[in-house]
């Protein structure tokens, strides 16, 4: 009896099938080149742009910091506002590429099969690369102003990973919502925005926490995007961080959870992408 | 028999249809707001469920070149994205064994932006391949491909025959054990499309398996040994010897043909004016039921018009013979010019001095305009027979049972 391996029918799987996805990891990698690749086409000075972009950010973003918030030293300031909006920017841009990738891709998505959530993978996967940038120039200021860091920097990896946990969950389940309701494309910018204000990136936590009402302060800081952004501050700068460790784990299982739902969602309306996008 | 490479059981897809069309104006949020006052009321069902496919099952051998015939909505697209897993069935099973790859486009993926180079990667690993593997065929592929010239290019300065050569040579190099192919021979010159189905031959000679959906039966014919018959989403003609599977299919449509014109649904266009009817009738005005070659013939159509008259109205009978070879149009607003006004009283005529067809069945396609824009539009709405005539009045008739175009010539020698 020849042994008949691969089988098709209605039921959708119940989570990842880990094995299915390391097959296509070259799919993976080739849209993620893709993606990079086409940014840089067709340019006068090519791929500096990388470079560019992100310092143009930080600087800018930098430099009005030091005017609004006059207290701390200004290079601490810059620093701190500058970490706060790199990671922020890919958290943004993850969330925001993400939720639109399946969407983008429907032309390949209606005419191949291969497991769907490389797609989304992918998108993480070029914002990580972009990411990487800055972070290097985000080093290289830090060490300008401020001397090189402290031991706490070796953290700064594992606050990035959080980051995109947490960013991947967000997009992950608009990707999937975003096949039937197109409306997810006008929701996330507005989501995004809010994420800016309702987290200390521009102001420090101080004066959030000044403002707040005393029984609002748990819920604000149950925000996993406060504890990814404080913490990677503080694996930048050192300098105590102000969040009680209890929360950093207890948004860390909210990640998860978050995490959970959403490559559950993903994953049962896997089968049924192409008849709807 | 040995077993089977791939066994489909009772597979079927539905789609459910949501009613917008008639209330264009509604959004989706809308629709579901209506739906859901509705069902607060009443349990009816408001989207309607329409089957693409009903139960399909059959089985394919190792090594079976299957041909899928049907014409166009007749689930054949359908059937592929099943088995290419792009689309889950909404019933049934099928199990395959082995590697699958499926061509239901060529350049899957492709990015106008990104060089030939860099588009062989991103294409092969869209349709399954390793970068091992594509490393190892590269060689193979650029020469399959004739760009080796342009590799650093990017492709959107490429002509339309070398994307679709670079791209068909990717998938050909794919090696799997079943192939999945959609009418990726429609693209490329003729040259091309030879040497696809001579690498698809040979692909198949090593023992591969494919499965082949065409409109065109001499492809069909010279890649498949075995096909079936779809119809309406479900299995007309059970998997067999190919040229069975196409002379059962010319048949039915020849018999669709045959049904009266004006019940007909199957149209496109803004009906404004339709076909009512459509007769032969020879030169002293009687209606035939066949032509014979070399005879005056005209066509003679009856219209049914939704105002008192339709101004500018073109009219085009495009002709098929039984293999589904276009042979010839004709069409009013090309040979002369439109007609000025038509009313439902008119009559309207084509008349052919001699007619210029070989002894066979033909089926046409109609179609009508009303300032150039499609009013109606029928596939295969008249059929007929012609038969043997003495076209060049020589007392000789053309060898041969293919159908072909006879022509008023003259020889000399000087």
């Amino acid at each position: 009896m020849l042994c008949l391996k691969t089988i098709i029918d209605s039921r959708s799987a119940s989570f990842l099938d880990i094995k299915e996805i390391l097959r296509f990891k070259d799919l993976l990698w080739n849209l993620s080149k893709r993606d990079v690749l086409i940014r840089y086409k067709q340019t006068f000075i090519g791929v500096l742009w990388a470079v560019i972009r992100p310092l143009i950010n930080i600087l800018i973003f930098g430099l009005i910091a030091q005017f609004i918030e006059r207290s701390a030293s200004l290079s601490d300031k810059f620093i701190t506002v500058s970490a706060g909006v790199v990671l922020w920017t890919m958290i943004s841009t993850a969330i925001n590429d993400i939720s639109n990738s399946m969407v983008a891709n429907s032309n390949i998505l209606t005419k191949v099969y291969f497991p769907k959530i490389i797609i989304p993978l992918s998108s993480l996967t070029v914002c990580l690369i972009d990411f990487f940038i800055s972070f290097i120039i985000l080093l290289v200021l830090r060490i300008f102003y401020l001397g090189l860091p402290g031991f706490e920097i070796l953290l700064a990896p594992l606050f990035v990973i959080y980051a995109m946990l947490f960013s991947f969950s967000i997009g992950l389940f608009f990707a999937a919502l975003n096949i039937k309701f197109r409306d997810v494309k006008f929701v996330i910018p507005v989501l995004v925005q809010i994420g800016f204000y309702v987290c200390p990136i521009f102001l420090s936590l101080e004066f959030y926490l000044d403002k707040l009402p005393e029984n609002l302060e748990p819920i604000f800081l149950l925000n996993p995007l406060v504890n990814i952004i404080e913490g990677f501050k503080y694996s930048f700068l050192g300098e105590p961080m102000t969040v009680p460790i209890i929360y950093m784990y207890a948004s860390l299982g909210i990640t998860f959870l978050f995490l959970f739902i959403s490559v559950r969602y993903f994953v049962k309306f896997e089968k049924t992408f192409a008849d709807f996008v | 028999m040995s077993d089977p490479i791939i066994h489909i059981n009772n597979v079927g897809k539905s789609y459910k249809l949501k009613h917008l069309l008639g209330t264009s104006k509604d959004d989706m949020f809308i629709h579901s707001l209506k739906n859901w006052t509705k069902n607060l009321f009443s349990r009816s069902q408001a989207d309607e469920e329409f089957w693409a496919l009903q139960n399909i099952s059959f089985d394919i051998q190792k090594g079976d070149r299957v041909g899928i015939i049907g014409r166009n909505g007749a689930g054949k697209s359908t059937l592929l994205k099943i088995l290419s897993r792009i689309v889950a069935p909404t019933t049934g099973r099928i199990e395959y064994d082995g590697r699958m790859a499926s061509l239901l486009e060529v350049g899957t993926g492709f990015h106008g932006d990104l060089s030939g180079r860099e588009n062989i990667y991103l294409n092969g690993s869209i349709l399954g391949m390793s970068r091992k593997e594509i490393n190892a065929r590269f060689d193979e592929i650029v020469a399959f491909s004739e760009v080796e010239k342009f590799l650093d290019t990017p492709v959107k300065r490429y002509s339309s025959g070398m994307y679709v050569r670079l791209a068909f040579a990717v998938a050909a190099h794919l090696d799997p054990e079943i192939l999945i192919v959609d009418e990726v021979l429609a693209v490329g010159d003729a040259a091309f499309q030879k040497k696809c189905l001579g690498k698809m031959r040979e692909i198949s000679g090593q023992g591969k398996t494919i499965l082949f959906v065409s409109h065109n039966m001499a492809a069909i014919q010279n890649l498949c040994n075995k096909s079936l018959v779809l119809k309406n989403g479900q299995v007309d003609f059970s998997i067999n010897d190919t040229n069975q599977a196409i002379r059962h299919f010319i048949k039915e449509s020849i018999v669709l043909g045959k049904t009266q014109l004006r019940k007909r649904t199957d149209r496109e266009g803004e009906l404004q004016i339709k076909f009512d009817g459509i007769c032969l009738v020879d030169k002293n005005g009687v209606e035939v039921n066949g032509i014979k070659s070399g005879e005056e013939i005209n066509f003679v159509i009856e219209t049914k018009v939704e105002a008192k008259k339709i101004n500018n109205v073109g009219i085009a009978i495009t002709i098929y013979s039984d293999e589904g070879i276009e042979m010839m149009t004709l069409a009013n607003h090309i040979a002369d010019k439109p007609f000025e006004t038509v009313s439902e009283d008119n009559k309207l005529f084509c008349n052919i001095k001699k007619f210029p067809l070989t002894k066979g069945d033909y089926v046409a396609n109609l179609s009508m305009y009303k300032d150039g824009i499609l009013q109606d539009y029928i596939k295969e709405g008249f059929s007929f027979t012609v038969y043997e005539g003495d076209f060049y009045g020589s007392g000789k008739i053309l060898p041969g049972h293919k159908p072909s175009v006879l022509i008023d010539h003259q020889w000399k020698i000087k």
